[in-house]
């Protein structure tokens, strides 16, 4: 790169300059890193030890922090007594349930939008992304009061629907990109060979397929975060994790250990999933907008 | 049937702002089967989208136009527009804007400058990947877990940034998130925890795609970096950045989760954005037809930047898509 290749002289002005920099970098790092870490530690340590903090102004006692027994007690409750193994099977069914509906119904949408031409297509696709961008709470008083006397408040296939909402919107958008970018000659060519319309989408469907198993975990990150439809929609009969932490909170004491642990649970799993589709990630996050 | 350019009184198609067209004429979409075909893939989406968002539009109109009751047999009052009028005397109503619009903007102020720096030290250096990889982990988070996160991290006896902050001298209260000054920014701290590594990502991407060209020739007439951020790198980001504040002003409203978990809106509504108002309204005092005006009109905001976004979307112009590929 030709920046490189510029002959930089040694200053003290410079030097400054660079340390900075990086105790800027540092500082970043850390204040990114060091509320996970704490999480993370503080899921491990039983009651007395989660207390323990050093003085005001005492620097040195931060080595607090590591000072504990490891304990996986507050695991060991969540999943024995507090039922989580139910929730996290609510969550996953949910999340998932609305991620497959809407990437399959929404890939189909997307590619007849990519494909067709026809009067009202922006406004048509202007509806569509307004859809994914309404507030939560604005969807869901009207929602509730249709779930309500549906009979599809606390269950799952109610919340489902309750995610559905912002992940088919989402899917329709983003894969409608995905396809734009495949251009028509492969499936001119496939219908010359003979094949027909449906054998002709399956021959792009390779060609879009990453980017389809990228987004299906996108909206099963989308649902299995999702803390507001299911705590109105989800009450009751489809309890997922993010209720069940924050129903860890009680009057009396707020059981820190345990909601730590909760929120490890939680969050560990799409940590993974995150990793998994670094590529699309941004992609997905900004609706297609911005391209890595 | 199909629209050509001419009828649109468009005559060079890359002028046309409107959907992306694709250079040949699809011939083999343009005819009546493929129409048809095309239609039947479209359907079951539209009709499932109708069904849950379109429907409960027309509801979410019908109830602020009525007094709902939620007791089974009774049925709704007619209240015509009282719930709208009602809500230019709710005090509260008009603190919950000025309250969205003050913390979207602490929000947005800080994500964006933290990000957009930490993406120009970043780009090209041998961090980059290391960075990235960690940049990933708060977004994964869920907003009520990272509330709980950092309302443990506030605690007032045995929270590590109280403590912190404490030790430094900064706080001089007993508390963060009961103190009305602080707590607005012990929320936007979590939102700036949470998303700033996004802006940091869209900005990298962003400055990928700064013409190296334009770096070189600035450098060969003596320009610096900081002068090379200023006068190249950032009108190229320009577009990037916009994405940027709408998407992410577009969340504040869209998610409340962090801020009902941290503060409920208190201490004192100091943290009460207009969604954490509205959730309250309808699901706490189940003012279900009061709580449909409200909704009615963070709608409109909505709508209104859906009108700025898809405008940014279709510009076949824009930086974003076209240069490089993806």
């Amino acid at each position: 790169m030709a920046s490189r290749e510029i002959v930089r002289y040694k200053s003290p002005a410079r030097t400054m300059f660079s340390a900075l920099v990086i105790l800027f970098l540092i500082v970043f790092f850390v204040w990114t890193v060091l509320p996970l870490a704490i999480m993370l530690i503080s899921s491990f340590k039983d009651l007395l030890d989660a207390f323990k903090l050093p003085a005001e102004g005492d620097w040195g006692g931060i080595g607090v922090m590591f000072d504990f027994e490891p304990t996986g007690a507050h695991y060991v409750e969540l999943f024995t007594e507090k039922n989580f193994g139910e929730y996290m099977r609510n969550s996953l069914i949910a999340s998932l349930g609305s991620a497959v509906v809407s990437v399959f119904l929404g890939s189909m949408a997307a590619y007849a939008l990519s494909r067709a031409e026809f009067r009202g297509k922006r406004d048509l696709l202007f509806w569509i992304i307004s859809t994914r961008m309404a507030p939560v709470v604005a969807v869901m008083v009207p929602l509730y009061v249709i779930f309500r006397s549906s009979g599809l408040v606390g269950t799952l296939p109610g919340l489902i629907l309750a995610y559905t909402t912002f992940n088919l919107p989402f899917a329709i958008w983003i894969l409608k990109g995905f396809f734009d970018n495949v251009p028509y000659a492969i499936e001119e060519a496939a219908l010359c060979d003979g094949a027909n319309r449906w054998q002709a989408l399956r021959m792009i469907m390779p060609l879009v397929a990453p980017g389809v198993g990228a987004f299906i975990v996108l909206c099963v990150l989308f649902g299995w975060n999702d803390f507001l439809f299911a705590s109105i929609i989800g009450s009751g009969g489809a309890k997922t994790l993010p209720v069940a932490t924050a129903e860890l909170v009680q009057p009396v004491k707020i059981q820190w250990g345990s909601i730590m642990a909760a929120g490890v649970i939680t969050t560990v799993p799409m940590m993974f999933l995150g990793l998994l589709i670094r590529r699309y990630l941004v992609t997905g996050l900004t609706m297609g907008a911005v391209r890595e | 049937m199909t629209i050509t350019e001419s009828e649109r009184g468009i005559q060079d198609p890359s002028e046309y702002r409107g959907v992306r067209r694709i250079d040949h004429a699809p011939q083999i979409f343009n005819n009546q089967p493929a129409r048809y075909y095309l239609m039947w893939l479209l359907l079951p989406a539209i009709i499932l989208l109708a069904g849950i968002s379109l429907y409960p539009f027309v509801w979410l109109i019908y109830m602020s136009l009525h007094e709902v009751q939620l007791a089974p047999g009774k049925s709704d009052l007619w209240a015509g527009f009282d719930n709208f009028s009602r809500l230019f005397s709710d005090k509260n109503f008009a603190r919950g804007w000025l309250t969205l619009f003050k913390y979207s903007a602490l929000c947005l102020s800080v994500e964006i400058s933290l990000g957009v720096l930490v993406a120009v030290i970043l780009n090209n250096s041998r961090l980059e990947k290391l960075f990235i990889t960690i940049f990933l982990m708060p977004m994964m988070m869920a907003p009520v877990v990272a509330g709980f996160l950092y309302m443990f991290l506030y605690n007032g006896t045995f929270g590590w940034y109280f403590w912190l902050l404490r030790s430094l001298g900064v706080l001089d209260g007993g508390s963060i998130l009961g103190n009305k000054f602080w707590a607005m920014f012990g929320v936007v701290a979590t939102d700036v925890w949470q998303w700033t590594p996004l802006i940091a990502l869209i900005t990298l991407a962003g400055l990928k795609r700064v013409p190296q060209e334009q770096v070189e020739a600035n450098m060969v007439d003596g320009a610096g970096p900081v002068r090379n951020f200023f006068s190249v790198a950032l009108p190229n980001l320009y577009p990037f950045l916009l994405i940027a504040i709408l998407l992410r002003f577009m969340d504040n409203f869209r998610f409340i989760d962090t801020i009902l978990i941290m503060t409920g809106g208190g201490p004192a509504n100091a943290t009460k954005i207009l969604p954490t108002y509205l959730f309250d309204v309808s699901f706490k005092f189940f003012e279900l037809g009061r709580g449909a005006a409200i909704a009615f009109t963070l709608l409109l905001l909505t709508i209104l930047l859906g009108l700025v976004l898809t405008k940014i979307f279709e510009d076949p112009t824009r930086k974003i898509k076209s240069n490089g590929g993806g």
